[in-house]
């Protein structure tokens, strides 16, 4: 007999959702979190696609904690001098059921986990999980806390403990961990006035903006963000940890080279630094993923490494509260077939398989890799730049040349060979194409 | 003989930098304090916690956190959440009445005038020691030696015996950290909810505002100029009290040392 | 040592007018007098690498004129970057601070 049917470690968008649809299958449920409330401890850029609640939480959009719609979608390429920007805007992304928005995490997972209490299940807080309980078999049975008294068994324990995620390495599911798979994103939350942010970013009501940067990163492989929330911005950088060290970069030193950018500078004049923090993101996708499933124990969010990082998507939140539901249903299906081994368990994986959560990264598995690869970092950016200036700069009396002279002049100045941009191309066609 | 009631109270309240966010609410380090003063003082005596906080359904929160650290009942005396010192020691008296001892923290969370123990300890005619910053049971025996802060950094030392108002400072002790089990118990814990007392002692609305006699001063002597030059001190004052030197750091240091020593604010 | 090492040495303009002191305080942290993170200075004193003093986004490790390492929990984000960019096995021994305590995020 244990003490509850089901521990949920984390109170994220994974730990939240998993514990929503383990406790509506009517599973007695525990949430566990080390912060002094959900979201206390959670940071990342900005933006979350919470189409994936639709069918857990109907009408979210009416409730939901979120600062603003994101209507407008720029991804920018930056040089040191230059600045090549792809704006897309729809009107429809303003309206239900909306797209993207803009949110903070204290108050989204905040939020997501009072709808897991409603569900019915208990939610801890201010309790760190320090380690998993096994049986002789080595299944596992339940948690160690840092509480007196601390032990808790339950029948299926489902670690959303973040990236960090000592559950998951406790059980063996990771084979090794590799700095070269994580990066680090750290950021700004400036404040200024609405109508400063409307008139700059060219938006009106609680309508947002969300620019995906490459380049202007320095030395360092990774790419920036700029989010528009409410009366605050969200700039930021993403940065390769290997490359860090390296470049004896520092991270704040980064985001201040980007804000001095000329076209960023002006967007985000005068923001009066509200909060700077920073968070490790498992950045690999596929190539560093875990087994997901154990005797007794499911990984989700973060913690299974589920985060899309492909350059114009980024994405992590949709597949946390996605990965998480689906191990609250996987679990309730193995408490009540009473098949609590991995074999029971194994309706996780299927739905992982099934859906967007394993299926976009699996298109997308060289994706991470290519965006942080050397090229698209510091020779390609400069490349498309320069084709783009020779394109619209006005050489008379010369007569315009044609773009493929360009492109193939550029290509040589850049240092870039046909074969290695052959080959990138290819990659970058199968992965987004 | 029945065994000693202690109160330890509470109160739940929100965070000045985020005033409108129940998430950054809660009790102050002082009241925290108290209430593991007053779970060491239960062992000690074999007595029983009461915890008590005066406030809306809202505030249970303290209260189930209290329970979860090893309180034995939670009393809210419902009320609103804004409340005259006198009106919230008034209402905690009439669940402290013949307790052995009540432990109050001497700020709440957004600081507060900390008057509530003085009032509570009139309310229920016990003793009070405020501000303290030093607990030792005094084992056995029902008394307690604590250190009470005064002003200029001057300490006393007190032997208070119960019944007795006790206010301390956050620092004086840290709160157990609440087991896992007693915590899941404590959020569907029974609460006790008994109506606010009015204070059986009100002070009368003042009517009549405090005005001093009319007195009659003679005028100064000397030119109003003369006083005037002396007040404002365009020459006398500055010469004696303010110049601007260059000097190598020891050497000024060595004249800031004089210059106080010279007015008076250095002995020897 | 290049500048950039040093974190809070760096004159305040190349954070746009900021101290490192002025921008980690716009942060909450709820300190707690464990600290969760152990930094064996010892294991230290042979790196040349050192990356988590650059890496850190916290700037809480700190080479000393000795040769060595000292660092300090109370300001951490709780990242897991330095344990991650950290080459020397045993350096760095990195747990979470006691439920309730440690950064306390609000906009982020």
């Amino acid at each position: 007999m244990t003490d509850v049917d089901v521990i949920v470690v984390g109170g994220g968008p994974a730990g939240s959702c998993a514990a929503i649809t383990a406790a509506r299958a009517g599973l007695d449920v525990v949430l566990i979190e080390r912060g002094p409330f959900p979201g206390s401890k959670n940071m990342y850029g900005g933006v979350v696609y919470p189409r994936i609640l639709d069918g857990l939480i109907p009408n979210w959009w009416e409730e939901a904690p979120v600062q603003r719609w994101v209507t407008r979608r720029s991804t920018m390429l930056l040089t040191p001098t230059q600045a090549l920007t792809v704006d897309f805007r729809s009107q429809a992304w303003g309206a239900p059921p909306y797209n993207g928005a803009t949110a903070y995490r204290p108050d989204w997972d905040h939020w997501l986990a009072g709808h897991a209490e409603a569900a019915g299940a208990q939610l801890i807080t201010s309790t760190v999980v320090t380690g998993l309980l096994r049986a002789p078999s080595g299944a596992v049975t339940g948690v160690r806390t840092d509480r007196p008294d601390g032990d808790l068994t339950a029948k299926v324990v489902i670690a959303c403990d973040g990236v960090n995620s000592f559950l998951a390495k406790e059980a063996g599911l990771y084979e090794h961990t590799d700095a070269k798979h994580f990066t680090l994103g750290v950021k700004e939350t400036l404040a200024l006035p609405k109508e400063v942010i409307d008139e700059r970013f060219a938006v009106r009501d609680n309508h947002g903006v969300d620019i995906e940067i490459l380049g202007g990163t320095g030395g360092v492989n990774g790419g920036g963000f700029l989010y528009t929330n409410l009366e605050t911005l969200a700039i930021g950088v993403v940065l390769k940890l290997t490359k860090l060290g390296a470049q004896k970069a520092r991270p704040e030193e980064i985001i201040a080279g980007l804000k001095r950018h000329p076209a960023i500078a002006p967007l985000v004049q005068d923001g009066e630094l509200k909060e700077y923090s920073a968070h490790v993101i498992p950045e690999a996708g596929l190539t560093m993923m875990p087994k997901m499933i154990a005797d007794g124990l499911l990984v989700a969010g973060d913690a299974a490494a589920l985060c899309l990082a492909a350059g114009i998507w980024l994405e992590g939140v949709n597949f946390a509260m996605a990965s998480g539901m689906y191990a609250g249903e996987a679990a309730a299906e193995a408490v009540r077939a009473g098949d609590l081994t991995a074999v029971g368990l194994a309706g996780y994986q299927r739905r992982l398989s099934d859906t967007f959560v394993l299926k976009d990264h699996r298109r997308l598995k060289r994706a991470p890799e290519l965006v942080l690869s050397d090229r698209v970092q510091h020779l390609y950016p400069q490349m498309i730049a320069n084709v783009a200036e020779r394109m619209f700069r006005v050489d008379n009396p010369d007569p315009k040349p044609g773009l493929r002279r360009i492109l193939a002049q550029e290509r040589k100045r850049a240092g870039v060979r046909r074969r290695d941009l052959a080959r990138d191309g290819w990659i970058g066609f199968r992965s987004f194409g | 003989m029945s065994s000693p009631i202690i109160i330890a109270c509470l109160k739940w309240v929100a965070h000045p930098g985020e005033p409108h966010d129940e998430r950054f609410a809660g009790a102050s380090p002082a009241d925290r304090a108290a209430l593991e003063l007053a779970l060491q003082q239960a062992k000690e005596l074999g007595g029983t916690v009461t915890a008590v906080t005066v406030g809306p359904p809202a505030t249970e929160t303290v209260l189930r956190d209290a329970v979860a650290a090893g309180a034995d009942r939670a009393v809210r005396v419902d009320g609103p959440a804004a409340m005259l010192s006198s009106d919230v020691a008034a209402g905690i008296a009439g669940v402290a009445e013949g307790a052995a001892w009540v432990w109050c923290g001497d700020y709440s969370l957004d600081r507060g005038t900390g008057s509530v123990p003085a009032f509570l300890a009139a309310a229920l005619g016990a003793q009070q020691a405020l501000g303290v910053i030093d607990v030792q049971f005094a084992a056995p025996g029902p008394a307690a030696r604590v250190t009470r802060r005064l002003d200029g950094g001057r300490r006393e030392v007190l032997d208070v015996t119960g019944p007795a108002v006790v206010s301390v400072e956050g620092a004086v002790a840290d709160l157990r950290r609440a087991g896992l089990g007693a915590l899941r118990v404590a959020t569907s814990a029974s609460i006790d909810v008994v109506p606010l007392r009015s204070p059986a002692r009100r002070l009368k609305a003042v009517v009549q505002p405090y005005r001093p006699r009319a007195m009659a001063l003679a005028a100064p002597d000397g030119s109003p100029l003369e006083r005037l030059r002396l007040l404002t001190d365009a020459a006398a004052a500055t010469a004696a009290r303010g110049e601007t030197v260059t000097l190598a750091p020891p050497d000024a240091a060595a004249r800031i040392v004089a210059a106080l020593r010279g007015w008076g604010y250095l002995d020897s | 040592m290049s500048d950039t090492a040093r974190g809070g040495m760096l004159e305040p303009h190349a954070w746009g007018g900021l101290s490192f002191q002025e921008r980690m305080a716009t942060a909450e942290f709820r300190i707690h007098h464990t600290p969760h993170i152990v930094v064996d200075g010892r294991v230290c004193a042979d790196c040349s690498t050192r990356e988590c003093v650059v890496a850190c986004p916290a700037a809480l490790f700190v080479p000393t004129a000795e040769g060595g390492i000292v660092f300090n929990h109370e300001q951490c984000f709780e990242c897991g970057t330095c344990y991650l960019v950290c080459n020397r096995e045993g350096a760095i021994t990195w747990s979470y601070p006691e439920g309730g305590h440690g950064v306390v995020f609000r906009r982020t």
